[in-house]
């Protein structure tokens, strides 16, 4: 009898430390649900698809199946960020490749054009990086996972003001970029309104001749900062413009700066040190249980630095797997749209993402320095 | 102008023939007629006949054989030392040059100096028994050799009984590792502990004792031989001393006897010193020396050593244990204090009531030096620190006194804290009260390191006054004032909380004392096993709740941190955290929050705003805001 106690005994401890109360282990039913992944994989912002995609395959390589023990195919097709091409990908994914869900790498430009015929497809699309507010707009199948440049513009001009105590600004926007110039514009409104000062608004394109005399002309205003939501190509020519001129004006970015630059302008890195960028993920922080799981298994994988693309592909692979355990039949459409929309308090990389009917996210936004070629965290705003 | 003797016998060995010419044509015109050590042991009444002055020149047994000779035949005698013999050069404080030291030989001017033999045996220099970590260190060896040493001789280091006998017929029984008898041994460290009481023309023979009862005592006894050439004017703990005519010597056991590095006899072992038993040509320091002599008498220093139920102890020994042990008699002074400590008496009663209603009011006024006073008023920790001595040694008398004594203490502490509530009108609580309702783990560190000031200070009377210190770090009173004052309050959880610190703080102050008690050598001699393993089952008790605390404090700690690098973008209004502070008020988490924002905050900023924490941390949090607003 006394021996029977020690035995219990030891058995609980052992369950204890071995974790009895874990899941028990999927059985895979041998059924697949296809996924389908749009992204740019090849063009100037390939590192939106490739590195989204390695955190896709992470968080798969986590959850490779569902609850019901159905797998997962990823269905990859890349639209170059093409708005033409990403809307043709959609229909050939939806019609001859039967995927129960979308989820896509692509920027505003792509996604917005992709919202205008979403309803008519009828499937759930998860816009892993593309910010504009209008990508959920008339359309009830597209989600945002992550924040909008509304939020994006105005935490950005909130903590210039009140956090860096700046009174005088200049921004720079691309207005052949719909998030460039919605970003910019956000950004504006929102600094004036709280009493700072625009020294001056450029637009700025690659055709843009004589950026060393913009730039001098920007210097001679004196802006205490440089509000650069342009792309990568366009902040590193502006940088070496600055620079030429011996000035060292503080820079802020918007999201996706540190992870481009480290997908595709790595020899660049040290132009951007020191600069500050709003972004949904940093180096540094502390994770959530899956968050960490992820960053060990992409660790193992890539032995690289993780970016947000990266971050944000997990986030939305799991996002739609826990949607997708949510509904009786995980292959439908019409189910996985609802259980996205009604995702709350999913905890995400850094955090919980909750998001609504509307298909907006609620998350936090992370604001970063970039210092030796990492993000690292000055503040997290909810 | 030095006398040198007219006619001289020189002695030699095969090694030193060649002296033979310098010592013949020495200019001193002494008469010189030699003799090989072979031949005159074969006829020495022969050879020796009508010769007052004998030179030798040989081994150190063949030294000791002429000096034999020179006992029963009284010649006098002048040594020519090899280069090889220092330890010979540095007793008798002979030339190293061989031309100076034929001179020194053929003198007439010997000096008178006594003999020792052990069991029959001439002892020169020095006679071990058994293990003498240090003892025959030589003084110029460096730390590394010491350390070595130490560490080598450790191996199998164990102590035993001894019976030490001398000529007034004193007889000592102890324990000790080994001895060692000197002769004027120069240089090492036995030589150095009693430097000050020996000389090779008194008469008598000195003999060190090494006892190190524990690796702590062997540890400072090793710490002691390291501080090279330094004199002591006190002999070490584990160090006794006998100076007598007649030492006899006799463990428990048969051990070897090494006289002059050489494995001579075994004990028992009986020596005995003949008084000026030869004359032998010295050096200028040693002529010195016996000059300045005067008459000693028998001297006997072995306080230090083990005796009574310590040696029972050492014969159950296997090995010597890490900490130190000691009897009754060996800490009379310090036991008598404790003893007095642990008794009740009005004082105590008057102090506690005094010290507890100064605490409770500066505990209403928030006052820090009115709980300070109160602190150092308070007379609690003597019979705590009494406590943990009853516990170390087991002593029954001195544990009761001390328990009942606190008991009352903590019970008057309570009454009157609790009654000076029940009459105030007015009962606020204060930060200073709040202060003393989160014990932890840190508070369980700052009891042990003031129970181990509190011990140590006990335990040497000139840092006594140290104690008002370790009062103040480890406040007894105040968590005793908030408990009665819970008490008064009827509120259980504001009892239970300051009830937890003192408790804390008590069995802290309890574990680290009776420990330091033990790391100074203050355990018994027959531990007391039960009292210790109560304590630790007090310590284990009392550290869940403490533990289960810290990790709240912790976490909380870390929650306040990172919600100063959050912001809360609510309804386009941006809110900067500019401190955040966790409370607990039962079972409910407040956090009290001092936030920056520009534009004035509705109450529907306020809902979202409670929302978004809510959503993001715990539902469960109460939220306190406090606005500051940018202008």
């Amino acid at each position: 009898m006394k021996n029977l106690v020690y035995l219990s005994i030891l058995f609980c401890f052992v369950c204890w430390l071995g974790g009895c109360d874990q899941k028990p282990a999927i059985e895979p039913s041998g059924k697949t649900i296809k996924i389908g992944i749009i992204a740019p994989f090849s063009g100037p912002v390939l590192a939106y698809g490739t590195e989204g995609l390695k955190g896709m395959q992470v968080a798969m390589q986590l959850q490779p199946y569902l609850d019901n023990g159905n797998g997962i195919e990823l269905v990859v097709e890349d639209d170059k960020n093409e708005p033409a091409l990403t809307v043709r990908l959609l229909k050939k994914l939806v019609k001859e490749v039967k995927v129960s869900a979308i989820i896509t790498f692509s920027s505003t430009s792509p996604v917005l054009a992709m919202a205008k015929v979403a309803d008519d497809y009828k499937t759930p699309v998860i816009a892993a990086i593309a910010t504009n507010p209008d990508i959920t707009k008339d359309n009830g199948f597209i989600s945002q996972l992550v924040f909008d440049d509304n939020f994006q513009g105005i935490v950005a001009a909130l903590f210039v003001r009140d956090d860096l105590l700046i009174d005088t600004v200049a921004v720079f926007n691309n207005p052949t970029s719909v998030y460039s110039s919605h970003l910019a514009a956000e950004f504006e409104r929102k600094f004036k309104s709280i009493g700072g000062e625009i020294t001056d608004t450029i637009s700025l394109t690659e055709e843009t001749a004589d950026l060393s005399k913009v730039i001098k002309g920007v210097y001679d205003h004196t802006p205490e900062l440089l509000y650069l939501p342009i792309s990568v190509k366009d902040v590193i020519r502006v940088i070496r413009e600055v620079r030429k001129l011996d000035w060292t004006p503080k820079m802020m970015g918007g999201d996706g700066l540190i992870s481009t630059m480290l997908g595709q302008h790595k020899e660049d890195i040290d132009l951007v040190n020191g600069m500050l960028a709003t972004d949904s993920f940093a180096h540094g922080m502390p994770l959530t249980p899956f968050g960490e799981g992820a960053r060990d298994l992409y660790l193992d994988k890539y032995e690289e630095t993780r970016t947000a693309y990266a971050a944000l592909g997990a986030e939305g692979y799991a996002i739609l797997l826990n949607a997708m355990n949510r509904c009786s039949d995980p292959a439908d459409r019409g189910c996985i749209n609802r259980q996205i929309r009604s995702t709350t308090n999913f905890p995400g990389i850094l955090g919980n993402i909750t998001i609504g009917p509307n298909g907006k996210s609620q998350r936090a936004l992370i604001i970063n320095s970039i210092q030796n070629g990492r993000s690292k965290f000055l503040f997290k705003v909810y | 102008m030095a006398e040198f003797v007219a006619s001289a016998l020189f002695v030699y060995t095969d090694d030193t023939k060649h002296l033979i010419k310098p010592v013949q044509n020495h200019p001193s015109g002494t008469r010189i007629s030699a003799v090989a050590f072979e031949v005159l042991m074969q006829k020495p009444q022969e050879e020796l006949e009508g010769v007052d002055h004998v030179v030798v020149a040989g081994s150190l047994d063949v030294i000791k054989e002429i000096l034999r000779l020179a006992m029963k035949y009284r010649f006098s005698i002048g040594i020519i030392p090899t280069k090889k013999q220092k330890h010979l050069i540095k007793f008798y404080d002979l030339p190293k040059n061989p031309a100076a030291a034929v001179e020194l030989a053929l003198r007439q001017d010997g000096q008178n100096i006594d003999l020792i033999l052990c069991n029959e045996e001439i002892m020169l220099f020095k006679a071990a028994i058994g293990r003498i970590p240090f003892l025959d260190t030589p003084a110029k060896a460096s730390w590394i050799q010491v350390l070595l040493n130490a560490l080598r001789k450790f191996v199998r280091f164990k102590l035993y009984t001894f019976r030490f006998g001398t000529a007034a017929k004193k007889e000592i029984n102890t324990a000790a590792s080994g001895c060692m008898i000197l002769q004027h041994a120069r240089g090492s460290f036995a030589a150095r502990l009693i430097s000050h009481d020996y000389s090779f023309t008194d008469g008598m023979a000195s003999l060190v004792i090494s006892a190190p009862i524990s690796i702590i005592e062997y540890v400072k006894l090793l710490r002691q031989a390291l501080r090279s050439s330094k004199r002591f004017k006190n002999l070490p703990s584990s160090i006794g001393y006998i100076k007598s005519p007649q030492i006899d010597i006799e463990p428990e056991t048969g051990l070897d006897v090494i006289i002059d590095d050489q494995l001579t006899t075994q004990t028992p072992l009986h020596c005995e010193t003949i008084a000026k038993a030869v004359r032998i040509n010295v050096g200028k320091s040693l002529q010195e020396e016996s000059r300045g002599a005067k008459d000693v008498r028998e001297r006997i220093d072995v306080e230090n050593l083990p005796t009574e139920k310590e040696l029972l102890k050492v014969k159950k020994q296997k090995r010597i244990p890490f900490f130190s042990y000691a009897s009754d008699e060996r800490f009379h002074d310090l036991y008598k204090d404790l003893s007095e400590d642990a008794r009740l008496n009005s004082i105590y009663v008057v102090l506690m009531v005094l010290s507890t209603m100064l605490a409770t009011v500066g505990l209403y006024l928030s006052s820090a030096s009115v709980i300070i006073g109160a602190m150092l008023l308070a007379p609690l920790m003597a019979p705590i620190v009494s406590l943990s001595m009853g516990i170390l040694r087991g002593n029954i008398d001195l544990f009761k006194n001390s328990i009942g004594k606190i008991v009352i203490g903590v019970f008057i502490a309570l009454i009157s804290s609790a009654l000076i509530t029940l009459l105030f009108p007015y009962k606020p609580i204060t930060d200073e009260m709040l202060a003393r309702l989160n014990p932890t783990l840190l508070d369980l560190a700052v009891a042990i390191i003031s129970g181990i000031a509190a011990a140590y200070s006990k335990s040497f009377r000139e840092i006594i006054q140290s104690l008002a210190g370790v009062a103040i770090a480890v406040a007894l009173v105040p968590p005793l004032a908030v408990a009665g004052i819970g008490i008064g309050r009827l509120d259980f959880y504001f009892f239970y909380q300051a009830f937890l610190l003192f408790s804390t703080n008590l069995v802290g102050i309890i574990i680290a004392a009776t420990f330091t008690f033990r790391v100074l050598g203050y355990s018994a001699v027959v531990r007391s096993k039960r009292s210790l393993v109560v304590v630790f089952v007090f310590l284990v008790l009392i550290s869940v709740p403490l533990y289960l605390s810290f990790s709240r404090i912790v976490e909380d700690r870390i929650f306040e941190q990172n919600l100063r690098k959050e912001r809360f973008l609510v309804n386009e209004k941006y809110l900067i955290i500019i401190r955040a502070s966790i409370i607990w008020r039962g079972d409910k988490r407040i956090i009290l929050m001092d936030i920056l924002a520009r534009e004035p905050l509705t109450r529907e900023d306020l809902n979202a705003f409670k929302k978004k924490i809510q959503t993001n941390f715990s539902k469960k949090l109460i939220i306190r805001l406090k606005t500051f607003y940018i202008p």
